[in-house]
This record gives C-alpha cells, sequence and structure tokens, in this order.
C-alpha cells in the first residue's frame, strides 16, 4: 500500500472518530436499558402525584436533548426525586445508548 | 386538638401545593407568546438542533409542569429560566395548549421496548 493510499485511511479514520462524537450511543443496548423507563414512560398519559401532570413522552425525542436531561437529573440541575434516582443508576455510555434508541423511535400511528 | 389542626394545614397545604395544572389554555394566545421559542424549538415544534427538545404534540400539562420549574428554579437551565420568567401562568396554559395541539413525532414507549 502506497504512502499516500494510508495517509488517506487514516484520514478517514480520524474523521470517523470526530464525527461520532455525538453519536457514540449502542442502539441496541439502548433498547435493553429502557425496560426500566417503560413502568411509567410506556403508559399513555399516566400521571405523576403532587403535582400531577402526566409522564412526558419520551420516543422520539431529540438525542443530544435526552442526553442533556439525563445529566441533568444526575447533577441535581433538574429534581424530579424518581428520575434523579434513576439516572444515578447510569452510566455515560448507558445514557447514550438510551438516547440513540429513544432518538430513532418513529411514533407507532 | 392542635395536632389534629397541625395536621388539617399540612393537608390544606398540600391541596394548594398540588393543584391540578389544566389543559384549559388558549391555543392563539399560545401561538403569539411561543414566537421566542420557535427560533430553537421549531415553528412546528419539532427543534431541528438536536440538543433542543421536540415540544409538538407533548402532554400539555408537562409542557406546563417543566415551564414553571424553570421558572422556580428547579430545573436550572440559565437559556429556558430567562424565557420562562416572561411568562405568566395563564401564558403558561396558552403555550402548552399551542405546542402540544400540534402533529406530533413523538410516542409513550409503548410498543417500543425489547419484548413487546
Amino acid at each position: 500500500m502506497s504512502r499516500l493510499q494510508l495517509l488517506g485511511l487514516a484520514s478517514i479514520a480520524a474523521f470517523l472518530v470526530v464525527g461520532n462524537a455525538y453519536a457514540t450511543g449502542d442502539k441496541a443496548n439502548g433498547r435493553k436499558l429502557v425496560y426500566t423507563c417503560n413502568g411509567c414512560h410506556g403508559i399513555p398519559g399516566t400521571s405523576n402525584a403532587y403535582p400531577q401532570y402526566p409522564v412526558p413522552k419520551i420516543a422520539g425525542q431529540n438525542e443530544q436533548f435526552i442526553i442533556s436531561a439525563l445529566h441533568e437529573y444526575q447533577s441535581g440541575d433538574r429534581t424530579h426525586p424518581t428520575m434523579m434516582a434513576q439516572a444515578q443508576s447510569l452510566s455515560d455510555q448507558n445514557i447514550e445508548d438510551i438516547a440513540a434508541y429513544l432518538s430513532s423511535i418513529t411514533p407507532i400511528k | 386538638m392542635n395536632r389534629a389542626l397541625t395536621l388539617l394545614s399540612f393537608g390544606a397545604v398540600l391541596a394548594f401545593a398540588s393543584a391540578p395544572l389544566l389543559a384549559s389554555g388558549d391555543v392563539a394566545n399560545g401561538k403569539t407568546k411561543a414566537a421566542s421559542c420557535v427560533a430553537c424549538h421549531g415553528a412546528d415544534g419539532n427543534a431541528v438542533d438536536p440538543q433542543y427538545p421536540r415540544l409538538a404534540g407533548q402532554y400539555n400539562e408537562y409542557i406546563q409542569q417543566a415551564l414553571h420549574e424553570y421558572k422556580d428554579g428547579r430545573r436550572n437551565n440559565p437559556i429556558m429560566k430567562g424565557f420562562a420568567a416572561t411568562l405568566s401562568d395563564q401564558d403558561i396554559e396558552d403555550v402548552a395548549a399551542y405546542f402540544s395541539g400540534m402533529p406530533t413525532k413523538l410516542d409513550t414507549l409503548k410498543g417500543h421496548v425489547q419484548g413487546d
């Protein structure tokens, strides 16, 4: 292989690594991880108590936003007790996997 | 007696604190108030930049709840705190009515988990 080809391959590899900085989530693993979320987020219109409001729709939500929201529950920038506890159990990679899966969903009509 | 009164007042406080969020907002006023929201959240309520959430078709009361949390600091987000501060309780109801009524790309997890 020529030096030029090697250089080309190296730059493609570098591009792939950089390009994936915001999309390293594993959808298949995310699909497994959201099993826990389903207890509340899988029941249409299910409500929280005090104050009462429906648990949000999270399937189809934007990827980076889901990542931010889960990190905010971890850091305390969001204060919902159940979600703070759930987020504590997730690694950074778990969060990226969940976000990759959720953001890939299109609604069931 | 004292104890009963104390308990009763706790009950009263709880009743006020949990005043239900009502889905009675004015969509037309919501659209006017949402003029600044669409820069990030999209004219159709589906943010293009993935760092911002899609609002179109999200539950009305959930949007209200989120806005109240940004306003009172239970959610600490500098951008949303600024916007929420400009909204009255009525504005929040109206904006929520506007976005929740849009065609949605969101769904619950029903049918989307392993084993479904």
